[in-house]
């Protein structure tokens, strides 16, 4: 079933300063929904800027995005927020998790701010950590996990608020090749049972290779496009 | 929300160290600032009990125009009746009816002021335990003719010694100088040097047949009651009943202690609230240091969903868990301390010497009324809710957008 989650118009960001930078540069893209996508590029090129944008965490200097036919643009702070917390999954390079809260903890936070039941939350912590390979790490803290189980954690998060979509900036910059494989397994194959939505960016030629469709940028503009 | 209360609590122990100094830091400065509250209190009421047991009495009764004017002819024409009938009143513990003479004292040494103070020895003895002042000598015993009491400060003026004459000079009610030889019965010390300086002590008889007065005329009843708040309330309600009299409670008899005691409150307050201001910097410090650290994890959090009030919320509660832990410590250690020092007293061994000049005791018992320790919490939280919102503020400052990207 082919439906549009995310599309995005005339999407510019303009960094003023010294030197004006067009960071984003006029993006027209549309995303169906079930896609496994990567943003590539240069460093620099605005994968960030164009990622964070889409996630509602950015305001574009111009252009519109729509998720889901909601737009984004002329969001106010707090709805942008409670938009985030009920749309979006999120998994960035690091820094993910709650230091102070377990792997479980932190899972079921994002429930817990969407006042899910108990029942319902210790029933999906306990699936999603399963699905990412952690059911032995439930009570673990962060710190004692590697660097690819807080990016599992950090995965099995940003699906337990069933988002529209899983926004997933550079997830595997940190990680060795045997765990950037391993999380990449677990994003595919939930991309493929779930049907979740991934985007992510990313630099490694490894990653890129798993991905159903590519889209490079180059100086904040879409230079191409390729489905596989 | 509960899971918020949960991660604050948490968040303070990442930094262990840090939080600990501060938590101490807060202890330490209470206990210091409650315990000076607690000495100054305890100096305030042993100085009003003092000066109230021995000098003062609650209240005190005269006609008129005496105080303006001390002169013997202000007397109270039935004193003994007044005397009786506020001896009726259940809260009246004993009174003493005096007569008093402004008088010059001559030895073989020196010839000074002196105020000749007529007593009933028994009276006095109930009113301001006179007889426990004395140093040397007898309580008005062993001699009959015109016994005085001086004071050892006097004796060492005007070298008297036990038993030596000295010739008092003063007017009677017709206005003629009265001369009048007395003989030094005994030495008294009351602790309070400016008393000690100009108070003798005669038979009220005596002074009554020298000065003209009947035996009923006095011109002073100092009263003693059992409880110092109702002082200024039975010295009204009386005043009102008698209104060609003048009924005057402690406060207003020496309007100095009415000052000393409410500033001395005042300057308690003043140390605690200093010791607490510079306390809410160093919180706020450590706050904005652990909000700086994290603002990576908090730009995270708001990423992720995180609503600004809920993490205004999470970081208010965390500088609250921080001043709300050491508040309580710190009382409660000045609460013992103040406990401890309060029975067994602290003695102020030189300086206490120069206290004592001034009328202070030169041993303190600490004591601190339920009243300030709760004005003191109350500063305590105020104080965390001050600390708590600019750190809080701070952390909703932060844009999620940037936070994220230095990760
Ligand atoms: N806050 C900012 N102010 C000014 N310029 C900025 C700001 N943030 C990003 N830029 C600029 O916008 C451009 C795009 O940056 P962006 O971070 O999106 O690139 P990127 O493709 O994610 O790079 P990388 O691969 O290094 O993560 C860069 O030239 C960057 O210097
Ligand atoms: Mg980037």
């Amino acid at each position: 079933m082919e439906q549009l989650v995310i599309e995005t118009k005339n999407l510019s960001k303009i960094y003023e300063g010294a030197v004006e930078v067009r960071a984003v540069d006029n993006v027209d893209l549309q995303i169906q929904n079930g896609e496994f996508t990567a943003i590539v590029g240069p460093s620099g090129s605005g994968k960030t800027t164009l990622l964070n944008m889409i996630g509602g965490l950015d305001r574009p200097t111009s252009g519109s995005i729509r998720v889901n036919g909601v737009e984004l643009s002329g969001m106010r702070e707090n709805e942008l927020i409670d938009f985030r917390l009920r749309h979006i999954g999120f998994v960035f390079q690091s820094y993910n998790l709650i230091p102070v809260l377990t792997a479980r903890e932190n899972t079921e936070f994002i429930m817990l701010m969407q006042n899910v039941d108990k029942a319902l939350r210790n029933e999906r912590v306990e699936k999603l950590l399963s699905e990412v390979g952690l059911s032995d790490k439930m009570d673990s803290r962060p710190s004692q996990l590697s660097g690819g189980q807080q990016q599992r954690v950090a995965v099995a998060r940003a699906l337990a608020s069933k988002p529209d979509f899983v926004l997933a900036d550079e997830p595997t910059a940190n990680l060795d090749s045997k765990s950037t494989a391993n999380l990449l397994d677990i994003m595919a194959r939930l991309n493929r049972d779930e049907g979740t939505t991934f985007i992510f960016s990313t630099h490694d030629q490894r990653v890129i290779d798993r991905a159903r469709r590519v889209i490079t940028l180059v100086d904040g503009k879409i230079v191409s496009d390729e489905q596989r | 929300m509960n899971q918020i209360t949960k991660i604050a609590w948490r968040n303070i122990w990442r930094n262990r160290v840090r939080s600990l100094v501060v938590i101490i830091a807060l202890a330490l400065g209470l206990w210091a600032g409650t315990f000076t509250s607690g000495f100054y209190e305890g100096m305030m009421k042993q100085k009003v009990d003092d000066v109230i047991q021995s000098e003062l009495s609650h209240f005190q009764v005269h006609d008129t125009a005496f105080r303006d004017e001390l002169i013997v002819t202000h007397f109270m024409e039935d004193a003994t009746e007044i005397q009786r009938s506020i001896e009726q009143n259940s809260n009246v513990i004993s009174t003493s009816g005096r007569v008093i003479a402004t008088s010059m004292m001559a030895s073989a040494n020196k010839t000074g002021g002196v105020k000749l103070i007529g007593i009933d020895p028994e009276e006095e003895k109930r009113t301001t335990q006179l007889d426990q002042k004395l140093q040397e000598g007898a309580y008005f015993e062993g001699i009959k003719r015109n016994p005085i009491l001086v004071s050892r400060k006097m004796a060492e003026e005007y070298k008297l010694k036990l038993r030596s004459k000295v010739v008092m000079t003063f007017q009677d009610l017709n206005g003629e100088i009265v001369a009048s030889s007395f003989r030094v019965v005994g030495l008294y010390s009351s602790g309070n040097g400016m008393l000690d300086e100009v108070n003798a002590y005669a038979r009220r008889s005596d002074l009554q047949g020298l000065i003209g007065l009947a035996p009923e005329q006095y011109h002073q009843v100092a009263v003693l009651i059992d409880d110092h708040q109702l002082a200024e309330s039975i010295a009204g309600s009386y005043q009102e009943q008698h209104p060609h009299l003048e009924v005057l409670p402690w406060l207003d008899l020496a309007p100095g202690m009415r000052y000393m005691v409410e500033a001395s409150g005042t300057f308690a307050y003043i140390i605690v609230a200093i010791i607490l201001i510079a306390l809410l910097f160093s919180v706020v410090n450590t706050m904005l240091m652990a909000v700086l650290e994290r603002t990576r994890e908090i730009g995270m959090l708001m990423a992720v969903g995180m609503n600004k009030s809920k993490v205004f919320f999470m970081i208010m509660l965390e500088t609250l868990f921080l001043s709300l832990i050491g508040g309580p410590v710190g009382l409660l250690i000045a609460f013992g301390f103040i406990r401890y020092t309060g029975s067994q007293g602290i003695d102020l061994g030189a300086i206490g010497e120069s206290y004592a000049e001034m009328g202070f005791s030169a041993v303190v018992y600490p004591q601190l009324g339920l009243s300030s320790y709760i004005s003191i919490t109350l500063m305590v939280l105020v104080m965390a809710i001050l600390a708590a919102i600019y750190p809080a503020r701070k952390a909703l400052k932060l844009n999620p957008a940037e936070a994220v990207r230095k990760i």
